[in-house]
């Protein structure tokens, strides 16, 4: 086997407080990516779970500890702009129209114009909202708003795409459907994804390993390979073999 | 939101008229049941300064249009200056350390002080008028502009530094245009400040402006002609204030229902 794509060493965060009670976000953190391969990290708000994504982004310094991208540091792979983010929040500038929020990457990317213009009327088409290209943020609801956020990191088919909760604002329906578009785009590029979800039967439809995590000090409690045949649909969630790992991953909530 | 607009405009009407009925029936009062000899001066009837206004209307305007040309062309100036100092400000936190004691003490200067000593400086009507309008301007402006650079939240910065963006593009795309509204909020303060010390330095002894109307007028006692130059001052400074508020909705178009931001007053 080759050697793992991402590999995360002994990663620990301590937020410094001003009261001292300093705050130990994530302790001793250890595991392998492989290239391509779907990862979601699973657990409870407040374990850690965006720390360490942004960890790997080079949004933030690890206190100890380190992650190595194909033998490269994390900000190696930002500087190359190979990284595509969808934020816990949208994240969109007022100022401009959906298109053109989802456009401002590009722009920096130094993409093409006509290029940019064909992904976006393609990503829009994606995610249901091509009545809106031409609206502002303030015109859309919280989930439309979260939309864009996807279609924008989407957009610039990014070698680590990096996606923090990006449905949990969305309605169930518009949720499983995201869920399902997003492996058909995963399975065409094959590109290295990283999901953050507090969702068991999300992070169970969409990965192919998950990583649970456990809070009070953040830590992986758990590693659970999902080995449900692909491309999936929706109606897997139907069989007992998705019910019996949603199962199991609960089961290893209640361990802790 | 018609409705509203409809509703705000009858207010208007209804104030403007209330007020003219409340003058004349006070200058009526001050003349014939105070019996006051000097009532045609204290408070002339409104008509009859309407009257002179329409009387003098050419005079009036070229007065008024030298006067505000000056301070439109300060106002730039000191836009430009402020929105400058703004940018040098918060790229570092020592600059801002060392330039805003600078920015404060430079307020405390009064400009009826500072306004002699700019034209003995450079003995010219026009430069001072622009300098003491740019002057005005660049605080408010100044001020307002760092307090919106400052407010662009993490995560916003975060996206462009994900995807490498250097610091231009940081200020290009991002950071200036959030700083828009707040730019505004400073403009707003700042444009009547400059027609008013506009004016200021027209009485200090120039030779054209609606301030050297106010002045003569004062001086002749002729009491309407006073009344109309004071009245077109007040006109100035409104119509600055709706330029401004004017070019916003052109500039801003994304802003026109959320709520305005607070102000940083000079
Ligand atoms: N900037 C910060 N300063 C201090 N504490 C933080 C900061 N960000 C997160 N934390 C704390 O670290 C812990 C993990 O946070 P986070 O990574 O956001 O968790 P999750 O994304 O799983 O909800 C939480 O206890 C949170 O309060
Ligand atoms: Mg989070």
């Amino acid at each position: 086997m080759n050697a793992a794509e991402i590999q995360i060493k002994n990663v620990s965060m301590v937020y410094p407080v001003n009261n001292g009670e300093d705050i130990l976000a994530l302790t001793d953190v250890n595991f392998d990516i492989q290239e391509g391969e779907f990862i979601s990290l699973l657990g409870p708000s407040g374990c850690g779970k965006t720390t360490l994504l942004r960890i790997i982004a080079d949004l933030l310094q690890p206190t100890s500890g380190s992650v190595s991208i194909r033998g490269q540091s994390p900000r190696d792979i930002r500087m190359q702009q190979k990284y595509g983010i969808v934020f816990q929040s949208p994240v969109l500038y007022d100022w401009r129209t959906v298109r053109r929020n989802i456009c401002m990457p590009m722009e920096i990317m130094g993409i093409p114009k006509k290029e940019r213009t064909t992904r976006i009327t393609r990503m829009l088409e994606l995610v249901g909202l091509q009545d809106f290209g031409y609206k502002y943020p303030f015109e859309l609801s919280g989930g439309m708003q979260q939309r864009v956020g996807i279609a924008r990191a989407l957009a610039l088919n990014p070698e680590f795409l990096l996606m923090d909760e990006p449905f949990s604002a969305l309605d169930e329906f518009t949720r499983e459907k995201l869920n399902e578009d997003l492996l058909s785009i995963w399975s065409k590029t094959k590109k290295t994804v990283i999901f953050v979800t507090h969702n068991i039967p999300e992070s169970v439809f969409l990965s192919d390993r998950v990583v649970v995590l456990s809070p009070h000090p953040g830590r992986i409690s758990a590693i659970v390979d999902i080995n449900l045949p692909r491309p999936r649909e929706n109606s897997i969630r139907e069989t007992s073999e998705f019910y019996e790992y949603v199962t199991k991953i609960r089961r290893s909530f209640e361990g802790v | 939101m018609a409705i509203a607009k409809k509703e705000q405009r009858v207010v208007a009407i209804v104030w403007v008229i209330g007020i003219i009925v409340v003058w004349e029936l006070a200058a009526f009062l001050l003349k014939y049941v105070v019996h006051d000899p000097m009532a045609a001066t204290k408070l002339p009837y409104p008509h009859a300064v309407a009257m002179t206004f329409l009387e003098n209307w050419k005079m009036l305007l070229e007065a008024g249009a030298v006067t505000f040309s000056r301070a439109a062309l300060g106002f730039a100036l000191g836009t430009s200056v402020g929105i400058l100092l703004a940018v040098f400000m918060s790229l570092s936190k020592t600059m801002e350390r060392i330039a805003f004691p600078y920015l404060i003490v430079s307020q405390m200067i009064p400009v009826l002080g500072l306004a002699p000593i700019i034209f003995n400086i450079v003995r010219d009507m026009n430069v001072s008028r622009v300098v003491i309008a740019a002057y005005i301007t660049f605080f408010p402006v100044s001020v307002n502009m760092l307090s919106g650079l400052k407010s662009v939240e993490q995560d916003k910065k975060d996206l462009l530094f994900s995807i490498a963006a250097n610091k231009f593009k940081v200020y290009q795309k991002l950071m200036f245009p959030f700083a828009m509204s707040y730019l505004f909020t400073g403009l707003k303060i700042a444009a009547p400040m400059a027609v008013t010390a506009s004016i200021l330095v027209d009485m200090l002894g120039s030779k054209s402006g609606i301030g050297v109307k106010i002045l003569y007028a004062l001086y002749s006692n002729s009491s309407n002609i006073f009344w109309a130059s004071v009245l077109t001052s007040a006109f100035m400074g409104i119509i600055s204030f709706y330029i401004v508020v004017f070019a916003e909705r052109l500039c801003l178009p994304w802003q026109n229902t959320t709520p305005g931001k607070e102000g940083v007053r000079a």
